[in-house]
């Protein structure tokens, strides 16, 4: 018995023993999303990724005196590990997340001259950099962006004998025609509005009726009537079936999946979607158009922008050479010959100038793509109740598809978010 | 007790029923079970409206093909159906569809001697049940003796035979049914897409051969294209007929057909329960060894891989998957022998002492049990980075075999009250001590007990996912379950890897268990328990 | 049952020692930071405020989804414990007869519970796909069907699927707490009462049923709380959705806590369970032991 006792004393002792003090060298905890398949190996000590290298061995060797703790974390985890961290004051000193306005009201973010250079700065797209600009100070800077489009599939609209719709009323036609054809083999049309991109899902639809999130002024404008026109015009084409079956559940892989096989004609989808078919081994006659909208409306294009932030961490003595540590990392991502690289292997846009020229050189296709994304509306992440509006959204879509009312429920988030 | 002469009565009885049975099996084969419905040809014609100039061209298309058919003496039909509707313009669309079918229908024996998979397994199904009459005629001889259930070994073997046979043919008929749906449904509409062209002309002439008796030739492709096979549901009564049969048999080598039955349905019990528990495995091995293209053949129009992709198990060997294994051996192995060294003396006392508060420490146990480490999350966090334990493969084992200690305790403690204390008092007047006769008697008979919360604690350990996410930072400490989650990203999820991957982690804990197994059956040997 | 051979009041405390303590750092420090948070402000970033009384509690109970949610998951434990744990008990039975092949089906009756619960989901998610899952290819293959079923037509039959994996899951579980409860079993019990004329129902009910009943009580509480806390197979298989529908207390609050961003009612929410449970299991462990003294 008192074996044991002291072997458990002695096993605890010895645990708290083990103290990591390294003190000279900066740290940087950094905390990177998992984009592709190969994000781990392209970052991570020990891989390989970078033409043969990783990206934190490659800074190391380039930045002596600094040490990176660098993590890829799904996307599934991120905010759980993230916000776990705050709550214990240890929050990552770079992050790279989708959204950055709920760390704001907390004051917890470093403002981006801090570590940015001017160069640097200049260099990202001003569009871009304008939605992060909230009383005044830039509080992050763009890591990449998305573009989504329509992708059709040519031949099962020829054969059904239907154009390319550009408004509401002409995707019913097409969609009842192609159900006609193949006898609903193949679905017109895929929705998405599971719990992750219910908000994209009321963006396609919002901003195609002249409605969205926010109104002239930026201030939420959720219950307007364009927005609740739009709403149940999706949630119309899912009761007549002109949709996939279980839109609540069925998640942009799941349609990425059908529409590779033929199964589905039509989706809207991001800029990657040829080279997911196209890995997936799809054998498909596939093209883009623009969102179709509703009658005498813009069709708008949707954009997605990813961030970097960085954290403040008032327990620092030196805070100047913290940010110069921070800085360091930035100019080393952000460098051409490094973020080329990364952004053409996560088949990503890019956010910077600087990395068009090499990009378009390596992929034509990417001038389309950029084009496109110079007139994209992006989602209002700068507004500090962006986290619950994305979530609220997608709530009022999965409500209405069980039968709400979808004026009642947008009223009701309306008032909930503007706290009326 | 039964005499003879009831007995070989008993048997004479047995024997026509089996014979019945098979009869009753061969009646419903005879059946025109299978319906064929081959739509030869099928055209279909958008935007066209009756009378006019594109309709007029289709159905002319539509009576020519019909004609072709009719000239090879097929009994076929044209039929034409519309779809009109009114658009949102106002316009009227409408959809014209000509089909020209042929239907026919086929009982079990149109399926012998053709060049279909299917007709080798109904040659060997018939075999079968020829073998099991004759074998039953042969072992009739012998009879049994009810008393020691004794049976001359010559009769005894035919008997076992005719079992044999039997199960045997209860197992193909299923494979029957489901190489016709595979053949006819599935690999066809496989090779009409072209997506294998492997044997394709062998095929198609096979197709030919059964469906048209040789006729269609250069057609057949398209006179496939809308083939459509369907079998009545009275296929399935030729398995209740085999099990009449089945049952025959069985009271033959054993003599009662109670007993009979029960072995059946508990062998049948134990089948059903395997078959389900893997089934959800079949889905992750066959996809786990597909390529990332044939993934997406996501009709699994194959029962297995065409092409076995071994790579992707090298693939995630080297995406470190061996070294998140090892780290969460290194977890779980440590979190359950902490477990076990807390846990057993405490369940010890807890069994075998008198003490107030020992209710208290039972709820106390079991009150740590009540939030999920979901909720924990914050305050597991600052406590590892108060001992240093952040990012350390030491502070996930602590933290697992913690969190295992109430089951480990309540299981233990319910083995050990179990048990009667005699054998250690006794040890413990020998001059053992306390130690001693925990080690050296209860230890060993609780054994069951002690076996199964070690799996349980292993296994817990094993596959615990949240914690570890907090914690560990770093690649190289991941333990399995985090590791997998590499494979499943932004833009894709690669299933194949993940299931390699999940099924790389199942392994070591069914092994551990097939070690331990036979502690878990050893059971007590008599006198060691005084209920 | 209990003897007296303790030599010294402190002995017995001596050997609980190293339990309690592993419990309650790793345990109870957890439990009463969730606890102290439950009290405070927490900003939807995770910076934990000031204290703040009873605000969280009273905003938790007063979410919208609460009702709905707390009647998912007594559905949840109820089905799945109770289903399981009949289930378990009998292929235990079955398990526990000498058969041919015993050994090999013991060990396939231990992959659902050595297998992951998220990778457990994840392949049931996969299987009863609508448009390319393998059970509608199985069924369609066997000629049982003729064509696919959509499998998750409504968000009441895809809680059928998640409580179906949940039972799936934990069936494995009860079926070796029986076994080894069962193996301690004295098989002269058996024959005596065979002796007397005992049928099959009696033996069950007198013999196998009293001496199985403390390893049955064990893994119907231990049950209660695990599948209580149970997270993956919700998560995996809808996340809630539609709209909190296919929800338990415990995805809900996660849900709350890292979607919707309202973490202060989701701690809430998580000792109100805690407090559920404590209750549902101290009942049953009162009557279970109270029961076991008076024999």
């Amino acid at each position: 018995m008192k074996k044991l006792f002291s072997l458990f004393l002695v096993l605890v002792l010895a645990f708290c023993a083990v103290t990591a003090a390294f003190a000279d060298d900066i740290t940087l905890d950094v905390i990177i999303c998992q984009y592709g398949p190969n994000t781990n190996n392209w970052f991570e000590r020990g891989g390989t990724g970078m033409d043969g290298s990783n990206f934190v061995e490659e800074f190391e060797a380039a930045n002596p005196g600094i040490k990176l703790n660098l993590e890829v974390v799904s996307w599934n985890d991120v905010h759980q590990v993230v916000d776990t961290r705050i709550a214990n004051g240890n929050a990552p000193d770079i992050l790279n997340l989708d959204t950055f306005s709920e760390f704001l009201p907390d004051d917890l973010l470093l403002p981006v001259e801090e570590y940015t250079t001017e160069e640097l700065f200049a260099d990202f797209f001003p569009a871009f950099m304008q939605d992060f600009l909230v009383d005044g100070e830039y509080w992050a800077v763009p890591d990449l962006a998305s573009a989504r489009a329509l992708y059709y599939n040519v031949d099962i609209l020829e054969e059904a004998g239907v154009e390319v719709p550009t408004t509401w009323a002409e995707l019913e036609d097409a969609a009842q025609a192609i159900i006609d054809f193949y006898d609903g083999e193949v679905y017109p049309w895929g929705i998405d509005m599971t719990t992750d991109e219910g908000q994209a899902a009321f963006a396609y639809y919002t901003w195609g009726n002249g409605g969205g999130f926010t109104d002239e002024d930026g201030e939420w404008a959720l219950n307007s009537d364009e927005n609740v026109e739009a709403i149940e015009y999706a949630i119309g084409l899912v009761n007549a079936g002109y949709t996939n079956p279980n839109p609540a559940t069925q998640t942009r892989y799941d349609l990425q999946d059908m529409f590779a096989t033929g199964k589905l004609a039509m989706m809207i989808g991001p800029n990657q979607i040829p080279t997911y078919v196209k890995d997936k081994g799809g054998d498909i006659n596939m093209a883009t158009a623009s969102l179709p909208a509703n009658e005498g409306k813009v069709s708008a294009s949707v954009g997605v922008k990813d961030v970097m932030m960085a954290f403040r961490d008032d327990s620092v003595e030196d805070q100047d050479a913290r940010n110069e540590a921070i800085s360091a990392f930035m100019t080393f991502f952000y460098d051409p010959d490094n973020y080329v690289g990364w952004v053409s292997m996560e088949d990503f846009l890019p956010a910077v100038n600087s990395a068009v020229e090499a990009l378009v050189e390596e992929n034509p296709s990417f001038e389309a793509w950029l084009n496109v994304l110079a007139t994209c509306k992006f989602y209002p992440t700068s507004k500090a109740e962006w986290a619950q509006v994305r979530q609220g959204v997608t709530t009022v879509e999965q409500n209405a598809l069980t039968g709400a009312d979808v004026r009642a429920e947008l009223d009701a988030l309306q008032a909930e978010i503007t706290g009326e | 007790m039964k005499r003879y002469p009831e007995i070989k009565k008993q048997n004479l009885r047995m024997a026509v029923l089996l014979i019945l049975g098979l009869v009753l099996a061969l009646i419903l084969m005879s059946l025109p079970l299978y319906t064929f419905e081959i739509g030869v040809y099928t055209k279909k014609s958008p935007n066209t409206f009756a009378g006019d100039e594109k309709y007029i061209a289709a159905r002319a298309e539509a009576e020519a093909a019909a004609d072709e058919y009719r000239a090879q003496g097929f009994d076929v039909e044209v039929s034409e159906s519309v779809v009109e509707r009114t658009n949102s313009k106002g316009k009227t669309t409408s959809l014209f569809t000509f089909t020209v079918n042929e239907r026919n229908s086929k009982n079990f024996w149109s399926f012998l001697g053709k060049d279909l998979p299917s007709s080798k397994v109904l040659i060997c199904i018939l075999g079968l049940m020829a073998f099991s009459v004759i074998f039953m005629f042969l072992g009739l001889s012998g009879s049994l003796d009810l008393l020691h259930r004794y049976l001359e070994p010559r009769s005894r073997i035919f008997r076992n035979l005719v079992i044999a046979c039997l199960m045997a043919a209860i197992i193909l008929i299923p494979v029957f049914i489901l190489l016709n749906n595979v053949t006819f449904s599935r690999k066809l509409s496989l090779y009409n897409a072209e997506l294998i062209t492997e044997g394709k002309e062998a095929f198609y002439s096979s197709m030919d051969a059964f469906l048209f008796n040789g006729t269609m030739g250069e057609n057949i492709r398209d006179a496939l294209s809308g083939l459509k096979i369907e079998h009545s549901a009275l296929v399935w009564l030729i398995l209740p007929a085999f099990f009449i049969s089945l049952l025959a048999a069985f009271s033959l080598r054993r003599g009662e057909i109670q007993s009979s039955l029960l072995k059946t349905c508990l062998y049948f019990f134990v089948i059903v329960v395997c078959v389900i528990t893997l089934y959800p495995y079949y889905v992750m091995l066959i996809t786990a060894f597909r390529s990332n293209a044939e993934s997406l053949d996501m009709y699994f129009l194959h029962m297995f891989p065409t092409k076995w992709i071994w790579s992707n198990l090298t693939d995630i060997i080297h995406r470190g998957v061996p070294r998140f294994l090892l780290n969460s051996l290194f977890i779980a192995g440590g979190a359950t022998g902490l477990a076990m060294l807390c846990g057993i003396p405490a369940a010890y006392a807890l069994a075998r002492m008198n003490f107030r508060g020992k209710k208290i420490f039972l709820g106390y146990v079991i009150m740590s049990q009540m939030f999920s480490p979901v909720v924990l999350l914050i305050g597991i966090s600052q406590l590892m980075t108060t001992l240093h334990l952040n990012n350390t493969l030491w502070g996930l084992m602590l933290i697992n075999a913690a969190f295992n200690q109430a089951f480990a305790i309540w299981l233990l403690r319910g083995t050990f009250v179990s048990i009667s204390p005699e054998m250690e008092q006794a040890a413990l007047i020998d001059g053992c001590g306390t130690i001693g006769a925990l080690t050296k008697v209860l230890i060993p008979m609780a054994a069951p007990g002690i076996v199964t919360a070690l799996i349980f604690v292993f296994i817990n350990a094993w596959n615990e996912y949240t914690v570890a996410t907090i914690l560990i930072s770093t690649a190289q400490y991941r333990p399995i379950t985090v590791g997998i989650t590499q494979f499943s990203s932004f833009n894709m999820i690669e299933w194949q890897y993940m299931f390699a991957a999940s099924l790389l982690a199942t392994l070591p804990v069914v092994i551990l268990f097939m070690f331990i197994e036979k502690h878990l059956t050893a059971g007590l040997t008599s006198g060691g328990v005084k209920g | 049952m209990t003897t007296g051979i303790n030599r010294h009041k402190w002995e017995p405390y001596l050997w609980l020692l190293p339990s309690t303590l592993l419990v309650s750092v790793f345990v109870l420090f957890p439990i009463l930071i969730v606890f102290k948070l439950s009290f405070s402000e927490i900003s939807p970033a995770g910076v934990v405020g000031g204290f703040i009384g009873f605000d969280n509690y009273v905003e938790a109970i007063n979410l919208p989804a609460f009702k709905a949610v707390m009647l998912n998951t007594l559905w949840w434990v109820l089905s799945v414990v109770i289903i399981s744990t009949i289930l378990g008990f009998i292929i235990a039975l079955v398990l526990n007869q000498k058969f041919h092949g015993r050994k090999i089906a013991r060990s396939i009756l231990v992959f659902p519970w050595a297998t992951s619960l998220v990778i457990q989901a994840s392949v049931w998610n996969y299987i009863i796909k609508y448009e390319y899952g393998s059970l509608n290819n199985v069924l369609l293959n066997l000629g049982i069907i003729k064509q696919a079923i959509n499998f998750r037509s409504s968000y009441q039959i895809e809680f059928i699927w998640e409580c179906w994996v949940g039972i799936f899951v934990t069936v494995p579980f009860v079926t070796f707490c029986v076994l080894s409860g069962l193996q301690s079993i004295d098989v002269s019990l058996y024959e005596a009462a065979t002796m007397d004329g005992a049928g099959f129902w009696h033996k069950l009910r007198h013999i196998t049923l009293p001496l199985v009943k403390p390893s049955l009580t064990v893994s119907t509480v231990l049950n209660i709380i695990y599948v209580f806390n149970s997270f993956p197979i919700v998560y995996t298989m809808t996340k809630g959705a539609p709209a909190h529908k296919t929800d338990t207390m415990i995805t809900y609050l996660y849900m709350l806590s890292f979607y919707e961003r309202k973490k202060g009612p989701a701690t809430a929410l998580s000792v109100i369970g805690f407090l559920i449970l404590c209750l549902c299991a101290g009942i049953y462990m009162m009557t279970v032991m109270r029961k076991e003294e008076q024999q």
